[in-house]
């Protein structure tokens, strides 16, 4: 598993390294792997999606960048590794000015992640004066313009959210996510909660603003489809494995993992003619159960003998694009 | 704003129902103290006396429409004529005399058992897997589930006869003279002791648990992982962005709480001799003094709403989406 033949690509140095990250679910029925010995870079301004159906483990890699997992999940193995400093060593003092000021994140619903009983402008104004020396009055210059970034009026401070709309709640959201100017911005599923109109209206303005303010992001969603143009490159997750990850285009269009060709084959296409859709038979694996051999193995149309001994492990199918199949 | 008008409509139209009702009540029940003097007299006491002593009293004649005028105008002017047990003492004095006591222990009782129980909850969602919130709060749900009256007796006899480190009666030592120095605030406080204490142990529990059961619910919450996720302190997510919510559901018992504080403290003040309402108010009663009767019901149904309506203002002003 050669990590860093993937920066060969993007010559730079990685803004945010995982290796061998594995993250535990420890329950009284036994502990459930949801992230397993998952390793990936992200680059300085690279967009990094992450696609897998639910519990697949996405979002508790995530929320592990930052050390937001609470009991009973635990980071069991591996290190995440951001500019150079190991997160996982930080002290709670370090990491909770690491916190935001690297890497921030915008949350699934933004309908949830306000506060609905604190105003707009404090939800936006202390995340800067707890990271920053400036004073109140500087701190609410700034979170007016912030909204302004996103489109919203300066006045918006005074509003509480459910005086805005969804969309418009979002947009707060984002502000927040770009008021320290973090080098790396986490999206869990950033427009699953809105209608497609406002969601193509936020991505655009998401690319807008990564030209502007030239942060990577790491994107998590089950929408392939959405990621295949917003991401340089996709990760695909299944029952806590990385199982293939290379260039957005590729994987997208031609993927070589028997789930990920499962996965888009269960999206209809728009264009196209209507065809009946084939999704993925059977359900996840149960991750307390885990079958020795392939995760997949049970759901896979190729499942060889091999599949039911031995674990795949990803290899390198070109330069930065890998895939776990012993069919490869 | 029309929020708290459309309120403040609902606790004046609440406060003429109850002083109708307050009204109805004496002249509902069979005699009055004039007839249960009579009787007392045993036939020493002819017809002319007794309209006399009537009289005195201010006991009017009229239909009972012009009777319900008169005693709405009386309540308005507070000029609720004199107390039959203690004559001729005004019976706005006597409850003048009394109410504060009961204000004190009532809601003295409630703010401190409110602040108690919502920092022990607070905490004990917090450390909930550990010592403190597996064994604090079953531990007071036991104790507050005891009859009061029980708990109340049990303190009256081991702090005040066993150990007797504590008075037994009255809001102050009688030989000190009120006002506002050292001595009598002490006295005060010692004498508020075992009466307060008893309430807020029976009362601490509903606190804890209301606090902790809406702490669990709101620290699930995305705003609270967002709040932690963007670096603040973790005073400020427990309190600021977890507490402000968990605190709602808690505000809305308040209101509920208050009225049973009022009525608890009677029996309380019973038990220990306090010289609030309710030990005037059981005296009241035992003597058929119906206007003191009245007035004292008339002071606990204005002072519930009153605390009610302050209980609202309060919950418009912690949660900003309710005054549309």
């Amino acid at each position: 598993m050669n990590v860093s033949s993937l920066n060969t690509a993007k010559s730079k140095a990685p803004l945010l390294e995982i290796n061998n990250l594995c993250v535990d679910y420890v329950s009284p029925h036994g502990i459930a792997r949801a992230v397993n010995n998952v390793s990936l870079t992200i680059a300085p301004g690279e967009t990094l999606g992450i696609a897998g159906e639910s519990g697949c483990g996405k979002s508790t890699l995530a929320f592990a960048i930052t050390r937001l997992h609470k009991a009973p999940a635990l980071i069991s193995n591996g290190e995440i590794i951001y500019n150079g400093r190991d997160i996982l060593k930080m002290t709670d003092k370090e990491l909770r000015a690491f916190r935001w000021n690297d890497v921030s994140i915008v949350f699934q619903s933004a309908m949830n992640s306000l506060n609905p009983v604190i105003t707009i402008g404090e939800q936006l104004t202390d995340v800067i004066a707890a990271h920053k020396q400036i004073s109140p009055k500087e701190a609410v210059a700034k979170a007016k313009e912030l909204l302004e970034v996103v489109g919203l009026h300066g006045d918006r401070l005074k509003s509480f959210p459910h005086q805005l709309s969804g969309g418009m709640r979002q947009r707060v959201v984002i502000a927040i996510a770009l008021a320290l100017e973090p080098k790396l911005i986490i999206m869990d599923e950033p427009t699953t909660a809105l209608d497609v109109v406002v969601e193509r209206e936020i991505l655009n303005e998401l690319y807008d603003l990564k030209e502007q303010f030239g942060f990577s992001i790491l994107f998590i969603s089950h929408d392939l489809s959405l990621m295949g143009e917003i991401a340089d490159r996709i990760g695909v997750m299944y029952a806590g494995n990385l199982i293939e990850i290379g260039d957005a285009k590729t994987v997208f269009t031609n993927p070589s993992h028997p789930y990920t060709k499962g996965l888009i084959a269960s999206f209809p296409s728009i264009h196209g003619p209507k065809e009946r859709l084939y999704g993925i038979p059977g359900d996840p694996v149960n991750l307390l159960k885990l079958p020795t051999g392939c995760n997949f193995q049970a759901r896979c149309v190729d499942c060889m003998e091999i599949c039911t001994k031995d674990d795949p492990i990803l290899a390198e199918l070109s330069v930065g694009y890998q895939a776990a199949c012993h069919k490869l | 704003m029309s929020f708290l008008l459309r309120r403040l409509g609902f606790y004046f139209t609440a406060f003429l129902i109850a002083i109708s009702f307050n009204f109805m009540l004496p002249r509902m029940m069979p005699g009055d103290p004039i007839d249960a003097l009579f009787a007392a007299a045993q036939g020493k006491m002819d017809i002319a006396q007794m309209d006399a002593v009537r009289e005195m009293y201010g006991f009017m004649d009229g239909s009972i429409f012009e009777q319900y005028i008169a005693y709405i105008q009386s309540v308005f002017t507070l000029d609720l004529g004199p107390s039959v047990l203690m004559f001729p003492i005004d019976v706005t004095t006597v409850v003048g005399m009394s109410l504060p006591w009961t204000m004190f222990l009532a809601l003295g009782s409630l703010i401190v058992s409110l602040i108690l129980g919502v920092t022990i909850g607070t905490y004990a969602s917090y450390r909930r897997e550990g010592f403190f919130g597996q064994f604090v709060p079953p531990l007071l749900a036991f104790i507050s589930n005891f009859p009061y009256i029980v708990t109340a007796l049990l303190l009256f006899y081991f702090f005040g006869l066993q150990l007797e480190i504590l008075p037994l009666a009255y809001t102050y030592d009688p030989s000190i003279d009120p006002g506002f120095t050292w001595e009598f605030i002490s006295s005060v406080a010692k004498h508020a002791v075992l009466p307060m204490g008893s309430m807020i142990l029976v009362g601490i529990a509903t606190w804890v648990f209301n606090m902790r059961n809406a702490m669990i619910n709101v620290l699930g919450e995305d705003y609270v992982t967002m709040a932690e996720a963007k670096g603040l302190s973790s005073f400020r997510v427990m309190y600021r962005y977890a507490g402000r919510n968990a605190i709602l559901p808690v505000a809305t018992a308040i209101a509920m709480a208050i009225g049973f504080s009022f009525a608890g403290s009677i029996m309380t003040e019973v038990v220990f001799n306090y010289q609030g309402l309710g030990n005037i108010l059981l005296k009241g009663i035992m003597a058929r003094d119906y206007p003191l009767i009245q007035a004292i019901l008339l002071i606990l149904v204005s002072a519930v709403l009153t605390a009610n309506f302050i209980a609202d203002l309060l919950y418009v002003w912690l949660d900003p989406r309710i005054s549309k």
